[in-house]
């Protein structure tokens, strides 16, 4: 056993936990747990603890159900409690097959995978999220339309302070969890909170944004209100997406970083955008995963519907923020299309492999998008060779299934899980007769 | 004076610069030396390992000292042959030595105290001496140093220490494991006299606490190197009435100074590094602990490697009776952890360590981790003490040599083994220890450089050619090394279940078990029972499985079942046991007992061959004898055995024993073209499949003369027909597989003068006899015919004439059945028959013009449903080898559907071999070398999979399988390392989804919508 496992069995021992949460993540994103109690955890760090692998979505199949997850003695947090009471903790798991080996089906090993080809390359993948979402009045119900929290824009510092309180407690629970917060404020959206993570290695954000979900979640609960991720509830306000500042490190030294440069992009940066940019309609199905995502990816506003990049140009799909002098370490593109509703293990790793490939095969830089993409014409965006981001999660989906990239990266496991689950998404949502339809066509045809 | 040497007798004295050494020889202060010498000076300079070095050095040496001094020196080298000697080997050894004694010259007569290094240095005077140096009183039981350049004193000190052991070690007066506990007593010493220096630094705050050093590592097993990391753990007590805070910040303090000392760089050098990083909590943990701490760690925290450290633990400086404290608190912990849960996993991670070699990249120069090398030694005697030292006491010693030695005595390691390993580990250790006295730098590499071989060699003993013997003693100590290392956890579970000479210690049964299951067999006590049955008694046959056994237990550990190993070992052996080659062949030749063992670990349809034809174990012995054999030796050989029997039962029974041995002989290359060292790649580019069709041709060959002779027989005259077998499906594609289905036609012809009813019975007569007579039980596997793909299948005639089969096809033939003829071919009976009906079936199979639209669609629906419907209920359609995704279906009909589109005008498609005809397809630029490649790839891979299904578990299945056990056996036949079976799964999937793509876009015309 490692330190690392033996510093976790003595915190647990001396800060009295009583439960103990292993997390880990289905194919679509989702959040799973399991308790366990101290004394079967250091069984757990050895040998993993089984499950049935078919009751998780895109795990295995029935025959194939026995498998394990492994707490990783890294990924070790308290989990803040309402009372004095004896303390729960949690920890990711990775997912082994019966063996042993890693289970392919296993979201974090995909990851985990491209990370380790991108340190072969000599690299660390950095990415530091900003997660919009929305805070309704109250949860959910068929056939009601959400109400917002408050009616308040971008930056408002709110009266009422519902969201202000709301924020409060969130970052402070998330800190408490060791999961760094930078940044946090109202959205553009009535009831719509933006907040940004600390950047942190791939990895690590992606774990940081599971908890990321359930907190803000459970928080909003518990001020009896509800947080959706849906990356857009209202077809009138803006979407929530989670733009994500991506930089590669060589050591210690920002690897997109060269002085002297066009906007101190190094070699490494521009090829690594133009991976990205050339890869971004295979990738789109999983970076925007749902029929609803494409609602804010075609509404325009900030929304980058268009791939191409541009410096400090909020309507590209890359942009590459104002370089600030002596600040060459924090260097980095940001991503713009990613909805809050993703699975960051898959996309971390899907933009990594596109960016790794664009510097492995050295493609060329397209040159950027000085304008709103947004204003110009049909024909001058065709003029400029700028293709659109699939416009429906059908059209992302055909783009998904030719591309040998997407299958290399995710495995084929849950490359082929994935489409299955995405296309019969499709089908579900293609045959529904919406309100709109009927709004429109019942009294008139 | 005598005469002054010429270069020329230097240079056949041994010194490779004569000049120059013949230029030193005329330095004034070697006057006295060379004044009165008998000429044996120049002898001993030449018997120095390196003669030039030593005669360079002692110059220096004699230079750097006063006239007087010099002169002394001079007359005692002169007269004192031993001195002389010590004197010169040690300078020809050690530059480093020597730089000292040029820098302090007075330190030579270390070496002319003749008495003293006669005897052992003894630990207390060596320990006294070396605190006097630093100018403390030994006598004290917290000595203080008190001289103003302590800590160069000690360097000083410690290395004049260390120049007597060297010459002690290099005059051969003690062996490896003597040298090596005296350097283990210096180091003690270095450390208490560091300890002193350290309480005159610290002042008289430093009696606020007692502290011990523990050894550990080497220095705790008394195994100590020249130049290696000292290991230790630092424990400490507030002395009485101090405040226990205060008191470890002043441990600390101690201690951190103690490995300040040893470690920095003075004027006078450095001595070693002291390694504090075995203590709890490693680097992160605290420096310096109280007992009570540590036993509260070890307690709760520790893990069994901590424990295995800690087995080395000894006091070594410090406060004596804290120092035994701890030792005695910690030992009841050593081994409570070896009962634990995950005790087992650890063993065998351990032996994998021991057993895999990584090839290091220093490899060929390593002398510790290479293949043979010291850590081979030094894991093996740990892991055998980890797996037996739980429940036996006496297996408990810190250092390497006794350890071994107790192994042995108490039956755990055979006796002979354990003397031989011993003596190589020795072997090993003095040529590190030579090497690191050169530069004293801390190294286990074999030098390069010739100069420096040579020196090693000569150091050695070995005059005539030092690097060569050098080199051919250390690869000789290395193999045996490896030798013994292969056998000794095999050898003396034998002596467990074996009658023994009385008095002979032997494993227990218990211990046996327990060895057996960290060595991976499930099933420990069978294993145990298969082990006795075979080695028991005092015949010879199992005085010889006494020596086979350890080895074949290791290599069955090394496949995916070593139970089913071992068993399948016994139930030949048993058969074949008094047989006289079989023994002699496994021990003579290790190479057949190890391909044995491989198939029988691996693969059960193999080992069922050879248990029913247990002889045919002989063909392993030999290399060639695993290739293939070609059509026209398996036909000769099948119709002269057909002959050699005039009754039908015993003809057919010979062919099909021919069939068995020859399927065998497929079936162990296949499995031995995995695991002897090929590519993944060239292991799946290895087809059986025309080997295997040519055994099922030779044996139809064969059983047809021996049937149609028997017919013919009874009716009392020639038959009135003529007959041929055409194979269809993977028979006709000559791409057999272990797994596959025989599928076949019978078609015969009236001979011109015959009765056409009659020849119809004959004909008849003789396809169904030898259908029954292949397939009847007996010990050979059947070969089933399966003639159902004949005209209106099971209802159809089963046989039926040429001109018959030709008006079928004519009148009612679909272009299903046209597409099942693409991969007809006679494969035995009438040659010229069999050649009329393929031209035959020509104009149906490759139609003029083509297929038709209409036809085209009809295929395209025929198969699209087959996906639909013919897939298994719940099988995973990605794992499905057969018809599943990108599958050997999809392959074969992109194939077929060119070979009737074009065949009738590229005559290069007209083959019936999947793969002959995607070859041909490509030349003729009908697919291109990327679609074809990513077709051929699925297809062999999906081909491979099969028969390893097939061999792994002797029963067909089309599925790659997904129970763990079955996946990972599968995976050991294609190649893959353990661990994989992830990998395995998305390879698979990987490889035919890209050949799906390929075949949508070829078979059902679907184009990319971009």
């Amino acid at each position: 056993m490692d330190k690392q496992a033996e510093f976790v069995l003595r915190t647990i021992e001396e800060r009295d936990i009583r439960f103990v949460r292993l997390w880990f993540t289905d194919v679509l994103g989702t959040l799973k747990s399991v308790a366990i109690a101290p004394a079967e955890l250091e069984g757990a760090f050895a040998e993993g603890i089984g499950f049935d692998g078919s009751a998780i979505e895109g795990f295995a199949r029935v025959y194939e159900s026995d498998m394990l997850a492994k707490p990783d003695p890294a990924t070790f947090a308290l989990l803040p409690s309402r009372s004095e009471g004896p303390g729960v903790a949690r920890m990711f798991c990775d997912i082994l097959m019966p063996d042993g080996a890693p289970s392919y089906a296993d979201p974090r090993y995909v990851l985990k995978r491209t990370l380790t080809r991108a340190a072969d390359l000599g690299f660390t993948f950095y990415t530091h999220p900003e997660v919009e979402f929305y805070l309704f009045k109250q949860a959910p119900e068929p056939g009601q339309a959400p109400v917002p929290i408050d009616q308040y824009g971008y930056f408002d510092n709110a009266a009422n302070g519902i969201a202000h309180d709301f924020r409060r407690q969130a970052i402070t629970t998330l800190e408490s969890m060791g999961v760094s917060v930078e940044f946090s404020h109202h959205e553009g959206g009535p009831g719509q909170q933006e907040i940004d993570l600390r950047y942190a290695d791939a990895l690590t954000t992606a774990d940081n944004l599971m908890a990321f979900r359930l907190v803000v979640q459970q928080v909003a609960l518990e001020q009896g209100l509800y947080a959706s991720f849906m990356p857009k509830p209202f077809t009138d306000h803006p979407g929530s997406g989670m733009h994500t500042h991506l930089s590669l490190f060589e050591g210690d030294r920002n690897a997109f970083f060269e002085p002297g440069a066009p906007y101190q992009l190094s070699k490494v940066a521009r090829s690594f955008i133009a991976g990205v940019l050339r890869h971004a309609p295979e990738i789109t199905a999983v970076t925007n995963q749902w029929v609803n995502s494409y609602k804010r990816l075609t509404g325009g506003a900030e929304a980058p519907a268009w791939i191409c990049w541009g410096h400090n140009n909020r309507s590209a799909l890359i942009r590459v923020p104002m370089y600030k002098p002596a600040k060459g370490n924090s260097t980095r593109i940001e991503f713009r299309s990613l909805d809050s509703a993703c699975n960051p293990y898959l996309s971390f790793a899907l933009l990594l492999s596109a960016g790794l490939k664009g510097i492995e095969e050295g493609y060329e830089f397209p040159p950027g998008a000085e304008d709103d993409v947004w204003a110009l014409t049909e024909a001058e965006r065709h003029a400029m060779g700028m293709k659109p981001l699939p416009l429906s999660l059908s059209q992302a989906i055909s783009a998904m299934e030719r591309s040998e990239l997407v299958a290399e990266t995710l495995g084929e496991h849950v490359f082929d899980f994935f489409l299955r689950n995405k296309r019969a998404e499709w089908l579900d949502y293609r045959r529904q007769v919406t309100q709109w339809e009927l709004d429109r066509y019942l009294p008139t045809l | 004076m005598s005469q002054s040497p010429t270069p020329g007798s230097l240079a056949r004295a041994g010194l490779v610069d004569s000049e120059m050494a013949a230029h030193l020889l005329q330095t004034p202060v070697l006057g006295d030396l060379l004044a009165s010498d008998d000429g044996e000076f120049l002898q001993d300079v030449a018997g120095a390992p390196d003669p030039d070095q030593a005669l360079r050095l002692l110059v220096r040496v004699l230079q750097a000292c006063s006239v007087e001094e010099a002169h002394r020196i001079s007359s005692v080298l002169a007269t004192d042959s031993d001195t002389r000697r010590r004197m010169l080997h040690v300078l020809g050894m050690s530059q480093a030595l020597g730089e000292f004694l040029v820098r302090h010259p007075n330190n030579w007569q270390v070496l002319s105290d003749a008495e003293g290094l006669c005897s052992a240095p003894v630990a207390a005077q060596v320990h006294d001496a070396l605190i006097r140096a630093v100018g403390a009183d030994p006598l004290h039981s917290e000595p203080v140093a008190t001289h103003p350049q302590a800590a160069d004193q000690l360097r000083i000190a410690y290395r004049s220490h260390l120049l007597g052991i060297a010459a002690r070690d290099l005059s051969g007066m003690a062996v490896m494991d003597t040298i090596a506990s005296w350097l283990s007593d210096l180091a003690d010493a270095v450390l208490a006299a560091a300890l002193a220096i350290a309480r005159s630094e610290l002042g008289p705050q430093a009696s606020s606490c007692r502290l011990a050093i523990i050894g550990m590592g080497k220095c705790g097993g008394r195994e100590l190197n020249y130049v290696s990391d000292v290991d230790v753990i630092f424990v400490a007590e507030p002395t009485e009435g101090v405040e226990e805070t205060g008191a470890l910040k002043t441990a600390t303090a101690l201690a951190a100074a103690v490995m300040r000392i040893c470690t920095s760089t003075t004027a006078e050098g450095t001595i070693w590094e002291v390694d504090a990083n075995l203590r709890p909590e490693g680097r992160q943990g605290a420096l310096v602990r109280t007992l009570r701490s540590h036993i509260g760690y070890y307690q709760r925290w520790a893990k069994t490697w901590e424990f295995q450290a800690l087995l080395k633990a000894r006091w070594c400086a410090g406060d004596a009776d804290l120092g035994r404290e701890y030792v005695d608190a910690i030992a009841p912990f050593v081994w409570s952890a070896a009962g634990e849960p995950g005790f087992v996993d650890e063993v065998q991670a351990m032996r994998r360590r021991v057993e895999d070699h990584v090839p290091v990249k220093l490899g060929d120069r390593e002398l510790k981790l290479g293949p043979g090398g010291l850590r081979d030694v030094e894991f093996a005697v740990q892991l055998l003490q980890l797996v037996h030292g739980r429940s036996d006491v006496l297996l408990r010693s810190s250092n390497t040599m006794i350890a071994l030695e107790s192994l042995a005595t108490w039956g755990y390691v055979g006796r002979n083994d354990a003397a031989a390993l011993a003596e190589a580990y020795r072997f090993l250790r003095t040529l590190e220890h030579r090497i690191q006295l050169f530069r004293l730098r801390r190294t286990h590499t074999m030098p390069e450089a010739e100069d420096e071989l040579r020196r090693l060699g000569r150091s050695l003993g070995y005059r005539a050619d030092p690097v060569g013997e050098l080199h051919s003693q250390w690869r000789q100590h290395a193999r045996e090394v490896r030798r013994i290392h292969e056998k000794l956890f095999y050898r003396p579970l034998l002596q467990a279940v074996a009658r023994l000479d009385p008095g002979e210690a032997r494993l227990t049964r218990e211990a046996a078990r327990e060895r057996l299951h960290a060595l991976g067999y499930v099933d420990p006590a069978g294993a145990l029972r298969h082990l006795e049955a075979l080695s028991s008694g005092v015949s010879r046959r199992a005085a010889i499985q006494r020596t086979l056994l350890p080895v074949m237990l290791g290599w069955f550990a090394e496949g995916p079942d070593p139970d089913s190993g071992l068993l399948g070992f016994r139930r030949v052996s048993d058969e074949l046991g008094s047989t006289h080659w079989y023994l002699r062949l496994l021990r003579d030749e290790s190479a057949a007992a190890q391909r044995m063992a491989r198939i029988m670990s691996s693969t059960r349809y193999a080992t069922e061959l050879l248990l029913n034809a247990p002889e045919s174990v002989s063909l392993l012995s030999d290399e060639q004898d695993l290739l293939p054999r070609t059509l026209e030796q398996l036909t000769a050989e099948a119709m002269a055995a057909a002959d050699r029997h005039e009754d039908m039962e015993l003809a057919v029974a010979a062919v099909r024993a021919l069939r068995r041995r020859e399927l065998f002989r497929t079936a162990a290359a296949r499995v031995l073209a995995s695991v002897e060292g090929q590519s993944h790649e060239s292991v799946l580019a290895w087809s059986p499949g025309p080997a295997l069709t040519d055994i099922a041709r030779a044996t139809l060959k064969g059983a047809l003369a021996a049937v149609t002779a028997a017919v013919s027989a009874e009716w009392g005259k020639p038959l009135p027909m003529r007959m041929a077998v055409i194979g269809l499906g993977r028979f006709g594609g000559l791409e057999l597989g272990f797994g596959s289905d025989v599928d076949v036609l019978f078609v015969y012809e009236p001979l011109w003068d015959a009765d056409d009813p009659e020849a119809t019975r004959a004909a008849f007569e003789v396809a169904n006899r030898l259908r029954g007579t292949l397939m009847a039980p007996s010990i050979d596997p059947p070969l089933d015919l399966d003639a159902d793909l004949r005209p209106e299948g099971k209802s159809g005639a089963l046989v039926r004439s040429l001109n018959s089969y030709a008006r079928y096809y004519q009148q009612w033939s679909s272009p299903w059945e046209a597409q099942a003829m693409l991969r007809a071919s006679a494969v035995a009976g009438d040659v010229d028959l069999g050649t009329r009906f393929e031209r035959m079936i020509d104009e149906f199979r490759y139609p003029d013009g083509g297929v038709s639209d209409a036809d085209v669609t009809e295929m395209r629906r025929l198969k699209a449903r087959m996906e639909a419907e013919r897939l298994p209920r719940g099988a995973d359609p990605t794992l499905h080898t057969k018809l599943g995704r990108g599958g050997l279906s999809d392959v074969e009909w992109v194939v077929q559907l060119m070979q009737m589109q074009y065949g009738y005008r590229i005559g290069d498609l007209r083959t019936t071999n999947t793969l002959q005809t995607l070859n041909a397809a490509k030349a003729h630029e009908l697919i291109t070398a990327a679609d074809a490649a990513e077709l051929q790839r699925a297809w062999l891979l999906a081909t491979s999979v099969r028969d390893a299904n097939m061999l792994v578990r002797a029963r067909a299945n089309d599925m790659v399988p997904t129970d763990v056990r079955d996946l990972a056996a599968v995976g050991y036949v294609l190649g893959y390392a353990q661990g994989q079976s992830g990998r395995i799964l998305d390879d698979y999937r990987r490889i035919t989804r890209r050949a799906r793509t390929v075949f949508e876009r070829l078979f059902y015309g679907w184009t990319s919508p971009e």
